[in-house]
C-alpha cells in the first residue's frame, strides 16, 4: 500500500514506488506535524514532568486521605478529550469569562487559539493537564518503594530536605522518571483529539499533528498510500526520537551514579 | 528528633518554646493539606465548568462564570431540539457507546484473560516468538495500521456497523501483556490441583485464574474501558450513519455546525463524562490496590 497510489474507491491503483516518500518529505504539512510534536514536547515535558512530581510528593507526604488525594488528581484523566475541547473553546471564546477578566486587568483580550505559540501552549496545559494526575500515581509508586532507612540515614547525618531530595528520593525514582518521560515523549507524537476540535492543525499548521495528517490524507484528500507513507513515516520518528530520548537518559543517569 | 539536630549542630540551639514547635508542625501539615485540596479544585475546575453551563440559561453561558439561574433547558434542547433544529439522536448515540465500550471491552478482557493464561502457562512450540512478537507490536505505533484495518473492515462489510467499532478493537495487547505477567505470579501447585481435579485449561482461567486477580482485572477493566470510551479517531472514520454514531463522535462532529448551541453540547458533554465518572468513583477502592500491581 505505501508504494501505491489507490484512493480508497477506485479498482485499480498503481505502483508509484517510492514516490508517496519523497512527497511526503518534501510536504510542507508533514515537516510541520514533525516539527509540532518537537513544540509539543517544550512545553509538555518539563511542565509535566514537575507537576506530576509535585502531585506525587505532596501526596505522598500527607498523613492521611492519601487515596483519596491521588484519586482526586487522576479525575482528569477520565476525561474524554472532545468534551475538554469544547470546554476550552468555549472558555476562551469571545466575551467568555476569561476573555472579559484580560479585558478588565490588562485592557486586551490575547487571541489564544490564533496565535501559534499560545495555541500550543494551551493545548500542552491540557495534554499536562489531563495525564500529570495518571504520571504522579507511577511516581507514587516509586516513592513508596523507597525504602525508609534511607531517609532515616539521612537524617541522622543530618542532611536538609533539599539534599535529601537530590541525593535519595530523585536517584530512587530514576526508574519511574525514566518510564514517564519515554511516555509522554510517544505521547507527542500522537496528538490528534484537542488539536482536531480546537484548532484544526492551526494557525498556519502550527498545531497540525501526525494523526491530523495521516486522517485528513485518507479520510479526506483519499489518499490511502501516501497516508499509509506518512504513517510509516510518523513511526521511524517515534522509534528514533525515542531512542535517542533512552540515550540520553542512559548517559545522564550513569553520568550522576545513578544507575551502573 | 530536635535534640537530635541540635546536638549535630546544624540548626542553632535555641529555646523554642514546647508548644510553639507543635503549633508550626501543625501548621505545616495545614498548609499542606490546603495545597493538595486546590491542587484537586484546578483539577476538576473543567468539570464544573462543563457542569455549570450546561445548567445556565442560554445568555449566560460562556459569559460568566457562575451563571445567575439554573435550567434545564440545554437538556431539554438535546431530547427535542428547537423551533428550527431537529433534535440529533444523542440518547441512541449515548447507548451506542454503551454498546461498544462495553462490547469491546468484555472481548478485550476476555482475550487478555484467555491469551495470557496461555502464554504463561501453557507449554507450546513458539510461545516465546509469539510473547516477543507482542511486546513488539505494544510499541510500535498502532496508527501505521489505520488505514489498512479501514480497509479490511470495510472488505469485511463491517463499515458503518457497531461489529466495525468493536471488531478492530477487541484485543488489547496491553491486557494480554498484563495478565501474562501477573498469571506468572500465581503458584503452580495451584494450577495442577485444579488439573488433577479435572478442569478444563478454559476452566481454570475462569475459575481458578479470574477470582484469584480481581483487583488487578478490575483495574485492567476500568483502563480499557475509559479509553474506548473516549476513542475518538476510529470511530469517527469508520460510521457515517448518525443512528450509529457514539456519542463522543456525535459531540465532535457537531461542535463545528452547532457551535451556536454551546449550553446543549456542554449538557451533552456532561451525559458522556458521567458514567465514566460514577463508574471510577465505584471501583476507586480497588483501584489504589490494583494500579500498584499494575506497575510492577
Amino acid at each position: 500500500m505505501v508504494f501505491s497510489d489507490w484512493n480508497l474507491i477506485a479498482p485499480d491503483w498503481r505502483w508509484v514506488g517510492l514516490q508517496n516518500f519523497l512527497e511526503a518529505l518534501q510536504s510542507r504539512r508533514v515537516q510541520q506535524a514533525f516539527l509540532s510534536s518537537f513544540r509539543f514536547m517544550i512545553f509538555v515535558v518539563p511542565l509535566g514532568l514537575a507537576v506530576s512530581l509535585a502531585i506525587a510528593l505532596l501526596v505522598n507526604s500527607l498523613k492521611r486521605f492519601q487515596g483519596l488525594f491521588a484519586v482526586g488528581f487522576f479525575l482528569p484523566y477520565l476525561a474524554s478529550g472532545v468534551a475538554v475541547s469544547l470546554v476550552v473553546r468555549g472558555a476562551l471564546a469571545f466575551n467568555s469569562p476569561v476573555g472579559r477578566f484580560f479585558l478588565n486587568n490588562f485592557g486586551y483580550v490575547p487571541d489564544w487559539l490564533g496565535n501559534p505559540w499560545l495555541a500550543i501552549l494551551i493545548i500542552s496545559l491540557m495534554i499536562v493537564w489531563k495525564f500529570s494526575g495518571y504520571y504522579a500515581l507511577i511516581f507514587l509508586a516509586g516513592l513508596q518503594s523507597i525504602p525508609k532507612e534511607l531517609y532515616e540515614a539521612a537524617q541522622i547525618d543530618g542532611a536538609s530536605s533539599w539534599r535529601t531530595f537530590w541525593s535519595i528520593t530523585l536517584p530512587m525514582l530514576y526508574p519511574a522518571l525514566y518510564s514517564v518521560l519515554i511516555l509522554m515523549v510517544g505521547l507527542m507524537f500522537g496528538i490528534f483529539t484537542e488539536p482536531y476540535v480546537l484548532t484544526k492543525g492551526g494557525p498556519d499548521l502550527a498545531t497540525h499533528t501526525w494523526h491530523l495528517e495521516i486522517y485528513y490524507q485518507a479520510f479526506s484528500a483519499l489518499r490511502s498510500g501516501y497516508a499509509t507513507a506518512i504513517s510509516t513515516l510518523n513511526a521511524l520518528a517515534v522509534f528514533i526520537t525515542v531512542m535517542i530520548v533512552r540515550r540520553i537518559m542512559e548517559r545522564w543517569g550513569r553520568n550522576l551514579g545513578w544507575v551502573d | 528528633m530536635a535534640r537530635l539536630q541540635a546536638m549535630l549542630g546544624r540548626k542553632p540551639v535555641v529555646a523554642v518554646p514546647a508548644r510553639r514547635i507543635v503549633w508550626r508542625r501543625y501548621a505545616k501539615e495545614g498548609l499542606k493539606y490546603l495545597l493538595a485540596v486546590a491542587g484537586v479544585l484546578v483539577a476538576v475546575t473543567p468539570y464544573l465548568y462543563m457542569v455549570l453551563h450546561s445548567l445556565a440559561p442560554w445568555n449566560e453561558v460562556n459569559r460568566r462564570f457562575i451563571p445567575t439561574e439554573l435550567t434545564l433547558r440545554s437538556y431539554e434542547w438535546l431530547l427535542q431540539g428547537s423551533r428550527t433544529v431537529a433534535p440529533k439522536p444523542w440518547l441512541r448515540a449515548l447507548l451506542n457507546s454503551a454498546i461498544v465500550t462495553a462490547g469491546s471491552t468484555f472481548l478485550m478482557v476476555v482475550c487478555g484473560l484467555v491469551v495470557g493464561y496461555a502464554l504463561s502457562r501453557l507449554r507450546f512450540r513458539g510461545q516465546q516468538t509469539v510473547y516477543n512478537i507482542i511486546l513488539f507490536q505494544m510499541f510500535y505505533p498502532a496508527i501505521v495500521l489505520l488505514v489498512p484495518t479501514f480497509l479490511i473492515v470495510r472488505a469485511l462489510g463491517l463499515y458503518d456497523t457497531y461489529w466495525g467499532m468493536i471488531v478492530p478493537k477487541a484485543v488489547s495487547l496491553w491486557a494480554i501483556f498484563m495478565f501474562t505477567s501477573f498469571f506468572k505470579s500465581i503458584p503452580q501447585d495451584i494450577i495442577d490441583a485444579a488439573r488433577i481435579d479435572g478442569l478444563s485449561e478454559l476452566g481454570i482461567v475462569f475459575r481458578i485464574a479470574l477470582p484469584m486477580s480481581i483487583p488487578i482485572t478490575t483495574v485492567i477493566t476500568l483502563f480499557l474501558f475509559m479509553e474506548r470510551w473516549s476513542e475518538l479517531l476510529w470511530d469517527l472514520i469508520i460510521v457515517q450513519d448518525e443512528n450509529l454514531m457514539t456519542l463522543n463522535v456525535l459531540i465532535a462532529t457537531m461542535s463545528g455546525p452547532y457551535g451556536n448551541y454551546p449550553g446543549g453540547l456542554y449538557a451533552a458533554s456532561v451525559i458522556l463524562t458521567l458514567p465514566i465518572l460514577i463508574l471510577f468513583l465505584i471501583f476507586s477502592k480497588y483501584f489504589r490496590q490494583g494500579f500498584q500491581l499494575v506497575l510492577k
